[in-house]
């Protein structure tokens, strides 16, 4: 075994995958609300909007609505399972829960999806002792370290006085008490019944609004962009990797233009490009939820008008909600232009709209 | 996957030092630590001391970044051994080396890797990277090691501090994996100053450049430390399975004094 395979391991960037789609605005919105849907955990929305120096006003009144979310320490995950709960938020609306604080590859960790499954993905120990079946984790190897637990709470068979229900209530309760820290987070259309603060009042609970930042861009390079060129032509359009890794640089501020005084960043924008005035750059930090972002996209897409809309949603999001799929972070980035901006930034005249989901590292997924 | 742990923090005798270690140690994302007392034989005649409590060294343990829980410390003994009767300690039942969570062995020579493979009952086989391994690795007493659930321990802060000490560390380290396979190693600082802590998943890069795989790498800082960790409570059982525990004695109330046999009779 020499040591020359890992150096050039090494040198190579980290696989990864870019699934970039196309659609037109009729039916490509229904698939854009799905993969929206499918990351059920968002920790931050970013977007850009060029030639704009202020929030648009019809965006004014959803950013200020975005919702807010809830941190209750030491809550007893069998306090979620208890049929009160369910039938007052998991049957009603989207409940959202993840623990707060643990590390996925260390420790035991929870979450409670929309869909009324309770995830628990927990260690060797805690998973021999709390006696409820589950399956091993797909990256733990050959010894098993990671168990995953699934119960789910909107099961026909899961009524109080179950089997299930009291072997699982049992398990959580006196078998393996398990206690976490919760973020919380409940959307509900008809805005009725008690809300989580006054369910949860007993234990510390805190409510929690999203951090809005907003910030303006000057003389900012875009790149261009082709809509049926998505590798990208040398010298007429970029392709999606690069409008995906100049998105990333955008957003975290990084500065684009490779002064030999920095030794931060030697990213440049990517050729082509034109130079932009002036872009609106907005960021939500937050447990955000689904919903909120469906809302803030339809928004966006509503707002044409003469104004040259490029708006770009970035968000990143922890996906446990898949266990089979995703244990790493993985960030959507949806991109729409309008048919005015095309003419500039596009040459076709028909509007079209590109749906870019990164899966970052595969390989770090055995270990990760 | 278990928590990440270093198991060689040398412990010195400076309080305020050993604190801001482990400071580093939990900011830097460990879970567990375990402080290391060596002993080495060449020098005049040393005596194994018990170890000290970490509650009585540290009244408050800091809170590892990430999580809620606070950081873990153990204590653990070194043995350097270039003589075979200086292994006699390790036979002998003393009863202040059961008192050290882990015992790990730091053999010199060829014979003695091959004892502490094979017989010692220690936890952790120290590998030198401090100087040219003067005995080469051999599978028979390494497969063994293995099979008896006991890791081979490397040391990074050397590498740190000096440029020989670094090619003297890869050089070992990959002459080891091509005869353990990357199995049952577990990768550890020696550093005497937060400054030569390395994050958890820095370490396990560094095991990419010794030649392990990404989830044996991984494995070296936190799944083999706590198979070691939990090696080392089995001494204190029986196979294991069986653990006892102090119970309080309760102060007798005698009425009347009886001489010790009629006790005995009236008790049985």
């Amino acid at each position: 075994m020499s040591v020359l395979p890992p150096l050039r391991r090494l040198r190579q960037a980290p696989r990864h995958l870019l699934v970039c789609e196309r659609g037109h605005a009729g039916d490509a919105r229904s698939r854009h609300a799905a993969r929206v849907r499918d990351h059920a955990y968002n920790c931050r929305v970013s977007f850009l909007i060029p030639e704009c120096g202020v929030l648009p006003e019809v965006l004014k009144s959803t950013i200020a609505d975005v919702g807010q979310y809830y941190l209750v320490r030491n809550l007893s995950v069998h306090e979620l399972v208890a049929h009160e709960f369910i039938d007052a938020f998991v049957k009603k609306g989207s409940c959202y829960a993840l623990t707060y604080n643990t590390k996925i590859d260390q420790d035991n960790t929870a979450a409670l999806l929309p869909n009324g499954k309770l995830i628990l993905s927990v260690d060797k120990d805690t998973y021999e002792e709390l006696g409820l079946q589950g399956r091993p984790s797909q990256y733990s190897g050959k010894k098993v370290m990671r168990y995953i637990v699934t119960v789910d709470l909107t099961d026909s068979g899961f009524h109080p006085d179950s089997k299930k229900h009291n072997r699982v209530l049992w398990a959580l309760k006196e078998k393996k008490p398990l206690e976490f820290d919760f973020l919380l987070a409940w959307y509900n259309p008809d805005a009725e019944g008690s809300t989580l603060m006054s369910y949860f009042s007993k234990n510390q609970i805190q409510a929690l609004k999203p951090k809005i930042t907003f910030s303006t861009l000057r003389d900012l390079e875009c790149p261009v962009l082709q809509s049926n060129e998505l590798q990208g032509k040398p010298d007429e359009s970029c392709s999606t990797e690069e409008l995906f890794e100049w998105l990333g640089a955008v957003l975290n501020q990084v500065s684009l233009n490779n002064k030999s005084s920095s030794f931060l960043s030697t990213y440049c924008c990517p050729q082509p490009n034109t130079m932009v005035e002036k872009a609106f750059l907005c960021t939500i930090t937050g447990f955000i939820i689904p919903e909120k972002i469906i809302q803030l996209l339809e928004q966006l897409w509503r707002d044409e008008g003469d104004q040259k809309n490029s708006i770009t949603i970035f968000s990143f999001c922890t996906a446990l909600q898949n266990p089979c799929a995703s244990n790493h972070s993985s960030s959507l980035c949806l991109t729409l232009r309008n048919e005015s901006h095309l003419k500039r930034l596009f040459n076709s005249p028909e509007p079209c709209f590109q749906n870019d989901n990164g899966a970052a590292s595969e390989a770090q997924r055995s270990v990760f | 996957m278990a928590g990440f742990a270093d198991l060689n923090l040398p412990q010195g005798p400076d309080k305020k030092s050993l604190q801001s270690l482990l400071e580093a140690a939990a900011h830097l994302g460990y879970s567990a630590v375990a402080l290391n007392h060596v002993i080495d034989f060449k020098e005049k005649k040393q005596e194994i001391v018990k170890p000290v409590s970490p509650l009585e060294l540290f009244p408050s343990l800091p809170i590892v970044q990430g999580t809620s829980k606070r950081i873990k410390v153990l204590t653990r003994l070194t043995l350097v051994v270039s003589d075979p009767s200086h292994c006699n300690l390790l036979r002998s039942t003393s009863a202040n080396i059961r008192l050290y969570d882990i015992i790990a062995v730091f053999p010199k020579t060829e014979k003695l890797f091959h004892i502490a493979c094979t017989t010692l009952d220690v936890d952790l086989v120290c590998i030198n990277v401090t100087e040219k391994l003067p005995f080469y690795f051999r599978r028979p007493p390494v497969n063994m090691a293995v099979d008896r659930g006991i890791c081979f321990e490397l040391l990074y802060a050397p590498a740190i501090k000096d440029s020989t000490m670094r090619r003297y560390t890869i050089s070992n380290a990959i002459s080891l994996m091509q005869i353990c396979k990357g199995k049952n190693i577990v990768i550890s600082s020696a550093a005497e100053r937060p400054l030569e802590l390395r994050g958890p998943y820095d370490v396990a890069n560094l095991g990419l450049l010794f030649g392990l795989s990404e989830s044996e790498a991984k494995a070296a800082v936190s799944t083999n430390c706590r198979a070691t960790i939990l090696h080392g409570e089995t001494r204190k059982s029986a196979c294991g399975v069986v653990y006892t525990v102090k119970k309080p004695r309760k102060v007798e109330e005698e009425e009347t004094p009886l001489p010790a046999c009629k006790k005995v009779k009236t008790q049985a």
